[in-house]
């Protein structure tokens, strides 16, 4: 009767086997080329460039988890100074007090808009602009300095959207029961804006694992070797790139992990509403 | 001396003139019901008297101290005057024994030991001694309701105020908020309660205010303004609230 009768007739397939072909030929598809990536490639002279079992042993011996925990330990000390900083720029962001206002912002937009690499090689000719300048603690203090004021621009965002997510009512509370605004700030608003701000302020802390790589450019001795800087140098030294492929393998180890925690996070938010 | 005197006070939310010039007090000892049509400004009356919501003309006298003095210390003022909310406004964050602890500790700079003596007698006092250990979110909203008005007391005000402290709950559970309410009457606290609820209003309330637009219409004994009222305003008020399927000839 209908042109839609007609097309099946026509086709002589139902909806239902004209789906199950669609799928056949997808996968059909997918096996061919995987066939023809099997066939054509030479493994051998992957894994000799990538993967190859010396230069991962080698790269273990050479300190591969020395790389890993300073990565470890850049990634945390810039999360804490992007953390209270961000904090101060939110609380900043939203005092009443004008000049605050405005200097937050501009803080937050410029490093924002920012690549963090530029930050990086900016921190890395300061000692050459400030003759005889030097930060404390090296090479902390100037990977958590530089790192840290990327972080808390990103972080002040994130930390004054879960400070407005509080309800008006929780503050109206605390107030009525006779605290002072800084107090039912720290007591009352602080603690709940954070719960609400868990998951992407993990997802900060991914980035912030991933952005520690950029501190190869400030020029960290040997001994200050991250992961990839690490990587790099046994890699170029080995002209093969199985280190640099090791050491990216253990960000995963970290970043993997900690999406796996933000999802859960984000699972718990959602029950909880 | 009143323990509340309001004088001539005023409050707009933009153009809308919410609070027009209201003159009112509250006596020591004595429990007050406000009624009114929703948006007649009771709740606005209300968060008036320890100003969360600030005036833009009039004064507000709590035990004779002037609160809208911007040199008035607020916060101190404040402690005496208890407030349950609409919505509890429980600290979710913390536990119900907590939620009573919090400004004792931190306001009145009570001992630990001190503070939670006080909230368990208090939490005991709106019969949830056994849920001293339960976050907000594990309780029901009359439970809720009751840790609200523990947390407050906890701090021994000297005036209670209760923003439609039943509005938010399902029926089976207001009973249990007023039960409380009704024993914080018979101790003699001194309460202003802002409900919906006549008969609470006609069997606890030494006196009723009824308002209307910005203004209080009448005010007197419940068996008056709720038995008997002068104003034509509030007896059309009451034939709406007492028969709400009574329809209006027209």
């Amino acid at each position: 009767m209908t042109s839609a009768t007609e097309t099946v007739e026509r086709k002589g397939l139902s909806p239902r086997q004209r789906a199950r072909r669609s799928r056949g030929i997808q996968y059909a598809v997918l096996v061919v080329l995987v066939l023809i990536a099997a066939v054509s490639a030479d493994w051998g002279q992957i894994v000799s460039v990538f993967f190859k079992p010396q230069f991962i042993k080698e790269a273990f011996q050479n300190g591969l988890l020395t790389a890993l925990v300073k990565t470890l330990e850049y990634t945390a000390g810039a999360f804490v100074i992007g953390l209270v900083g961000g904090t101060v720029l939110a609380l900043m962001k939203l005092s009443q007090v004008g000049p605050y206002r405005w200097i937050a912002t501009a803080y937050i937009e410029f490093f924002r808009g920012l690549p963090a690499i530029v930050v990086f090689i900016a921190f890395s000719l300061l000692p050459l602009a400030f003759e005889g300048m030097t930060i404390p603690w090296d090479p902390y203090g100037v990977v958590w300095l530089a790192l840290g004021i990327v972080a808390s621009a990103y972080m002040a965002e994130v930390i004054r959207a879960g400070i407005q997510a509080v309800p008006k009512g929780q503050v109206e509370a605390a107030r009525s029961l006779g605290m002072p605004a800084g107090l039912a700030t720290r007591k009352i608003v602080l603690p709940q804006a954070f719960r609400i701000v868990l998951p992407p302020l993990t997802n900060d802390l991914i980035l912030l694992v991933k952005d520690s790589s950029l501190v190869f450019m400030i020029g960290v001795a040997a001994d200050g070797y991250e992961l990839t800087g690490f990587g790099r140098d046994l890699a170029n030294t080995e002209a093969n790139l199985t280190p640099l492929v090791t050491a990216g393998f253990c960000y995963l180890l970290i970043t993997l992990p900690l999406g796996i925690l933000v999802r859960r996070l984000e699972a718990r938010t959602e029950r909880t509403r | 001396m009143a323990l509340v005197e309001i004088k001539n006070l005023h409050k707009s939310f933009g153009s809308n003139h919410v609070l027009r010039g209201i003159d009112f007090s509250v006596e020591q000892g004595e429990v007050v019901c406000v009624i009114g049509p929703s948006g007649s400004g009771k709740s606005t009356l209300l968060r008036c008297v320890n100003l969360l919501e600030k005036p833009q003309q009039g004064q507000v006298f709590v035990r004779g101290e002037d609160i809208t003095d911007p040199d008035c210390h607020l916060d101190a003022a404040r402690q005496q005057i208890g407030m349950v909310f609409q919505q509890f406004n429980l600290f979710p964050h913390l536990s119900a024994l907590a939620n009573c602890t919090i400004a004792q500790r931190t306001v009145l700079k009570r001992s630990p030991a001190e503070a939670d003596r006080v909230a368990r007698a208090n939490l005991e006092r709106v019969g949830l001694s056994d849920k001293i250990d339960a976050f907000p979110a594990q309780l029901s909203g009359g439970q809720q309701q009751r840790v609200a008005i523990a947390r407050a007391l906890s701090m021994d005000p000297a005036l209670m105020l209760f923003d439609e402290p039943t509005s938010a709950l399902d029926p089976e559970l207001v009973g249990d908020v007023l039960t409380v309410m009704r024993k914080l009457a018979l101790e003699g606290m001194t309460m202003l309660v802002v409900t919906h609820e006549m008969a609470f209003a006609r069997e606890v309330a030494d006196r009723v205010a009824f308002m209307d637009g910005g203004v209080i219409v009448e005010q007197g004994p419940p068996a008056d303004v709720i038995g008997d009222p002068r104003e034509e305003r509030t007896r059309t008020f009451l034939r709406r609230v007492l028969d709400p399927t009574h329809v209006e000839p027209t």
